[in-house]
């Protein structure tokens, strides 16, 4: 990788590092329920998630800096998840969007969704609702940013399995 | 024609082997598992029937009576419908393929297989459609045990905080 995993960069030039980082964050929606519906809200004219830096609808994963799961997941889905998070290159970043990714939701006790996925892939940002509305996942994407914007890269390239706690933006 | 007509025309051609009952206009043809696929012949080909459309097949769980097959046929050209029933019993539940004279219920059948546990005998491809391979037990039966319930009561019950 270069410098930045094997020394921690001068605080200015991680600034501006991560002030690069944080703002061009591509965007790979997986979108499995009506909470799909709530992410493209999200992404057009009035809430307008590209004025934050969001860009959306990354070609595929291995374009992707930021995977939305946002929708049911069941345990049939689950190994594509898994293989499409597996694809992105790091650093990467996810968002559990909806009661659904976050715990199972409604679908709690249900024999085909899986319960969460952080049982299956690392997840940085919860947003819970069902659906919440375009601004909870607006407040998600900022308190993401704030994370990105004070991480040291040294870190999370020596010790990639690691990840701080995840946020969970209140309802 | 109307669901007295159809239910006349049905005991005149079938006999005993059909019970029929009108509810909301809609004639619900009871049958027994042995005679399921020369009264669904019959529905396909009469010419007074034609029933030619196919609108959905599924099981219903009757606990004590056996699994529920419930086929809902419509025609197109004389715009009657007719929901055909039978139950088979728990274990073991076998009834003849409707596939092959309604290719729509090829996937019907293959869900109601998965989530009753009953074969379709005859189908062309009865494999899982919906549910995983390694799945194991059939969701839609009353015993399936929920493990998530099993753990915990149902939280709906309660008024939320």
């Amino acid at each position: 990788m270069g410098l930045v995993d094997k020394v921690e960069l001068p605080q200015p030039i991680k600034f501006v590092f991560n002030w690069g980082r944080r703002y061009s964050l591509w965007v790979f929606n997986f979108g499995l329920a009506c909470c799909a519906i709530e992410f493209i809200a999200t992404s057009m004219a009035r809430h307008d998630f590209i004025r934050l830096g969001v860009i959306p609808f990354a070609h595929g994963p291995r374009q992707a800096d930021l995977l939305v799961v946002s929708g049911t997941l069941t345990d049939k889905m689950a190994p594509a998840l898994k293989r499409l998070y597996d694809e992105m290159p790091e650093p990467k970043y996810v968002i559990s969007f909806g009661s659904c990714s976050n715990c199972g939701g409604p679908y709690w006790d249900s024999y085909s969704v899986t319960k969460g996925v952080d049982q299956i892939i690392p997840v940085d940002v919860y947003v819970p609702g069902c659906p919440p509305r375009p601004e909870a996942l607006l407040h998600g994407i900022l308190e993401l940013q704030k994370r990105i914007g004070s991480e040291s890269l040294k870190q999370r390239y020596i010790d990639a399995d690691s990840r701080p706690e995840p946020i969970v933006v209140d309802a | 024609m109307d669901a007295a007509a159809l239910t006349d025309h049905l005991v005149a051609e079938l006999g005993d082997a059909v019970t029929p009952v009108i509810e909301h206009d809609l004639l619900t043809a009871t049958v027994a598992p042995g005679d399921w696929r020369r009264v669904a012949e019959l529905l396909r080909t009469d010419p007074n029937l034609g029933f030619d459309y196919f609108e959905f097949l599924s099981g219903v769980d009757e606990e004590a009576e056996g699994l529920g097959v419930v086929l809902h046929l419509y025609s197109t050209g004389r715009r009657h419908h007719l929901q055909l029933r039978t139950i088979v019993p728990r274990e073991g539940g076998v009834i003849p393929t409707v596939s092959d004279l309604w290719l729509g219920a090829n996937w019907h059948e293959r869900e109601t297989a998965e989530l009753f546990g009953i074969t379709f005998e005859g189908h062309p491809h009865l494999v899982k459609l919906l549910l995983p391979n390694e799945f194991e037990g059939h969701p839609l039966r009353k015993e399936f045990a929920l493990l998530s319930r099993e753990a915990k009561p149902w939280p709906g019950a309660k008024e939320p905080e």
